[in-house]
């Protein structure tokens, strides 16, 4: 592997503030079929116990390309250099495929609209399998959500695997 | 902001076991489309035939996160909006327009954690042939 694991993990791969608003969440509850009220009107939410409209369980996965304005982004941790882009990118440079293998979500309390999430990423984990004779190499990145109090919302771990 | 919903499940009713209500639903294109929008994912395997045809594949196919949030509305359909404190998945096939998708969500395991009433659950999705799509975990919170 031309990157390896000391190399790479606890490096950043990003850093992130988002806006969580009503229309985005709203449409998200509705592209993954949800029609539960709550996603879409105050009343139901505050009935079913929020303080504010709730977002659907896998919304901060899809969160960064929503509510982040350029006006209100941290410096970039990376420096313009993404692990995910070097170490996928140098992979790819010889074929093969990326797939989206595993995908976790620990909750520390609901996403709301009206919430500022604090978004930062990291490499956790780098490693390769063999299968037959391809090589699967396993990159795990680790996206913490806190808000602006600095206490955890969501906790986000997922994989991408690079199939020679 | 973001205080904890009410719990709707009844914690004493819940056996190891027991199953949420299935969830099905016909994926059709129109849905592939939808969530790219919604979600800021518009790889064109997803959103263009032409695209996906010329790459070797039959047809464009479903997002992965279309699955999980699929199967994520069977988890609060179940146990309530914001009533999940862990969800984790694994892709392992592919989803193709004209599937019927349908959730499994099972009782594993009941526990008391910090004073919270936690039931596990394995959770998974899977096509009109019984093909496993996502197969994962979840913990959500009872009363």
């Amino acid at each position: 592997m031309a990157v390896e694991r000391d190399d790479v993990v606890g490096r950043p791969t990003g850093a992130t503030t988002v806006q969580v608003e009503r229309g985005p969440v709203t449409a998200f509850a509705r592209a993954v079929t949800d029609g539960n009220p709550v996603y879409a009107d105050l009343e139901a939410a505050t009935a079913a116990g929020f303080d504010a409209i709730p977002a659907p369980p896998t919304f901060t996965f899809a969160s960064l390309g929503w509510g982040a304005f350029a006006e209100e982004q941290p410096e970039d941790p990376t420096g313009g250099n993404n692990p995910m882009g070097e170490i996928m990118g140098g992979l790819m440079a010889n074929g093969g495929l990326i797939l989206h293998g595993e995908q976790e979500f620990t909750y520390h309390r609901p996403v709301v609209v009206g919430d500022t999430l604090h978004h930062e990423g990291e490499v956790v984990d780098l490693y390769t399998k063999e299968s037959g004779d391809r090589t699967m190499t396993f990159l795990v990145i680790e996206n913490r959500f806190t808000d602006d109090d600095g206490a955890p919302v969501v906790t986000e771990r997922f994989n991408l695997i690079h199939r020679s | 902001m973001g205080t904890h919903p009410t719990p709707i499940l009844a914690w004493d009713d819940l056996e190891v076991g027991a199953e949420a209500p299935a969830v099905s639903h016909k994926l059709g294109r129109t849905d592939l489309v939808q969530y790219a929008g919604a979600s800021g994912d518009y790889n064109p395997m997803h959103t263009d035939e032409v695209a996906a045809q010329a790459a070797g594949l039959p047809s464009v196919f479903g997002h992965g996160m279309f699955s999980m949030g699929l199967l994520g509305r069977a988890l609060t359909d179940w146990a309530g909006p914001g009533n999940l404190t862990n969800y984790k998945v694994r892709f392992t096939k592919q989803t193709w327009p004209g599937e019927v998708l349908t959730t499994s969500v099972v009782v594993t395991a009941k526990r008391d954690e910090d004073g919270r009433r936690l039931v596990d659950v394995d959770a998974s999705l899977a096509n009109q042939d019984g093909e496993v799509k996502v197969t994962g975990s979840a913990t959500v919170v009872a009363a």
